[in-house]
């Protein structure tokens, strides 16, 4: 890959052109906005989002700008209102967007307050799959379930962790990085940089629970189609759904093996030794990664230049979780993952070092993903099959752009 | 002297202590300030972080004591590639108020903590929450949550060092 891809200023303003513009964005998920009335508002590809449930418990992704003078209409992260006033001029807008009060109405024309432009803007398209909701800016193209391709089945393979639904755990995660976004694309799902670059947590799991488990970092990885991949692979780190390790105490044993039983009985054995014993880091592109590891993150990242990205991280857990293992999930999910964790740091060092490394410029142009290509028999969770089929998408969709 | 103005004295010296010790990454000796059963806290900025349960929210770090050991190990180490070498810390502490609850000592105080390290320089703003008891006389540190005081962990990428 030419390294340019992470350093120019014209590849980052035509990204938001070819691949923010045209593919389908996580939003947010069903279990954030439980009530009708409920919002909440977030950036997605630097545009402010206004996420909504009206009273008949229907979801609008609506343009966060009102359409007087433009300003933000709804200034708070989240909450429950049936109505959102402009503090500018008092505009007041529904859930769904409609111009519900027009302050000094006599001085409009008749049919003003309901004429289209007056209205808030809907995101073009707003789809859900499962309770995961996207947005598409563009009005053309494939529906969502067609974009996700072979994804799908993955976004299933974790909502079926759960009998009564998958909820969004309260917490964000709000950080940032110091380096091209599709670098935490690679990293997210790079199965090659565990053993270098997280030594000290695999020592931390060791030390913590007496001795490394068992079951050795082992897999494969698989092209989705559409840009997204994934690897799939076992691991020696305790998996809150049923991998049980010793640093959760017996008492824990009992509940574990209760909980494998019951997913057992629900989607037969096949699925639950793949649901409970296998670990997936998936990216769907272009920027949603859902990792099923020692806990689930759902991340998103955007760029807001060449050299810089926000990330949004959120745990996502079953529903009936008892309260002594959602303990467990939050302490597993911060062992590894986010700012504070054993893991993550070490990655933020890889990514920023990446982006300086870029600098040296000169004869050194191209990254090397060719780790695997060679292999007859599949590529391993180790290999670099899905940054290639990643990158592929990326490229297929910036050259319909014109430079 | 005002009984509870000497133990304000008392806190603001651990806690001076404190700061000195993570700013010179003695981290034993930090570790050693704590009691055994001892936890550090640092919520996210889009819950109350005064009130915020970590068994319950996702927070940046929830760590028992055996997570802090092991965080201080790892930091110990040329692998932690986040803080090797080790960043240039220091820790700003003041506005130190303290109440007792019975055998509780709790003390809220603000900080600001630098983080400098390849032409980078971060603040962490926020206050800290310190639950202290006495043990044989000293004073040892059972919790410390750091709230921050701030949006969002932004251009932060990390709390690779200790808050």
């Amino acid at each position: 890959m030419p390294r340019a891809a992470f350093t120019s200023r014209d590849v980052f303003e035509r990204e938001y052109e070819a691949i923010f513009g045209n593919c389908w964005l996580y939003l947010g998920h069903a279990s954030e906005l439980p009530e009708p009335g409920n919002f909440l508002t977030r950036t997605v590809a630097r545009r402010p989002i206004l996420f909504t449930r009206d009273k008949e418990g229907e979801f609008s992704a609506l343009l966060n700008a009102c359409p007087h003078r433009g300003a933000l209409v709804c200034r708070e992260r989240k909450g429950k209102s049936r109505a959102f006033m402009c503090m500018y001029h008092g505009w007041t807008f529904g859930s769904d967007g409609h111009l519900m009060t027009l302050p000094g109405s006599s001085g409009y024309p008749e049919g003003f307050k309901t004429d289209p432009q007056k209205q808030m803007v809907h995101a073009p398209r707003l789809e859900r799959f499962g309770d995961f909701f996207f947005i598409n800016f563009s009005k053309d193209g494939e529906d969502l379930a067609t974009y996700l391709a072979d994804a799908g089945d993955y976004l299933k393979l974790v909502a079926e962790h759960s009998a009564s639904g998958m909820q969004i755990v309260g917490g964000t995660q709000e950080y940032s990085m110091r380096g091209n976004w599709k670098l935490l694309a690679e990293n997210s799902f790079d199965g090659y940089h565990a053993a270098c670059n997280h030594s000290t947590y695999l020592e931390y799991l060791k030390n913590a629970n007496g001795a490394l488990g068992a079951t050795p970092l082992s897999g494969v990885a698989r092209d989705l189609k559409n840009g997204h991949a994934l690897v799939e692979y076992s691991a020696p780190w305790g998996r809150p759904i049923a991998n049980w390790v010793p640093l959760w105490g017996e008492e824990g044993k009992t509940e574990i093996a209760a909980i494998y039983a019951a997913l057992q009985a629900r989607v037969g054995a096949e699925r639950a030794d793949r649901i409970a014993h296998k670990n997936r880091n998936m990216v769907i592109f272009p920027n949603l990664v859902v990792n099923d590891i020692m806990a689930i993150t759902v991340r998103t990242f955007f760029p807001t230049a060449p050299d810089y990205m926000e990330v949004n991280a959120w745990a996502l857990a079953p529903r009936e979780e008892s309260e002594w293992l959602r303990k467990f999930r939050l302490y597993n999910f911060t062992e590894f993952l986010g700012p504070g964790g054993f893991a993550t740091p070490d990655d933020v060092e890889a990514i920023e070092k990446c982006q300086q490394g870029y600098a040296v410029g000169g004869e050194a142009l191209y990254n090397d993903i060719s780790k695997g290509m060679l292999r007859e028999d599949g590529a391993s969770f180790d290999d670099e099959e899905q940054m290639r089929a990643y990158w592929r998408e990326w490229d297929r969709r910036m050259n319909q752009v014109e430079s | 002297m005002d009984e509870m103005l000497m133990l304000r004295l008392r806190v603001e010296d651990l806690l001076y202590l404190e700061a000195d010790l993570l700013d010179r990454w003695q981290l034993d000796d930090w570790l050693a300030l704590y009691t055994e059963d001892a936890h550090y806290y640092i919520p996210p900025s889009d819950v109350d972080g005064d009130t915020a349960d970590p068994e319950s929210s996702l927070f940046y770090i929830m760590d028992d004591r055996i997570r802090m050991e092991q965080r201080v190990i790892r930091l110990s180490k040329v692998g932690a590639h986040s803080e090797f070498p080790h960043s240039k810390v220091r820790h700003l502490v003041s506005n130190t108020r303290v109440e007792r609850a019975g055998d509780l000592i709790r003390a809220r105080s603000s900080f600001v903590v630098w983080r400098s390290k390849d032409v980078t320089s971060d603040a962490f703003v926020g206050h800290y929450l310190h639950e202290i008891v006495e043990q044989d006389g000293a004073l040892k540190i059972a919790k410390k949550t750091c709230v921050l005081d701030m949006e969002a962990l932004r251009p932060h990428a990390r709390i690779s060092i200790i808050l």
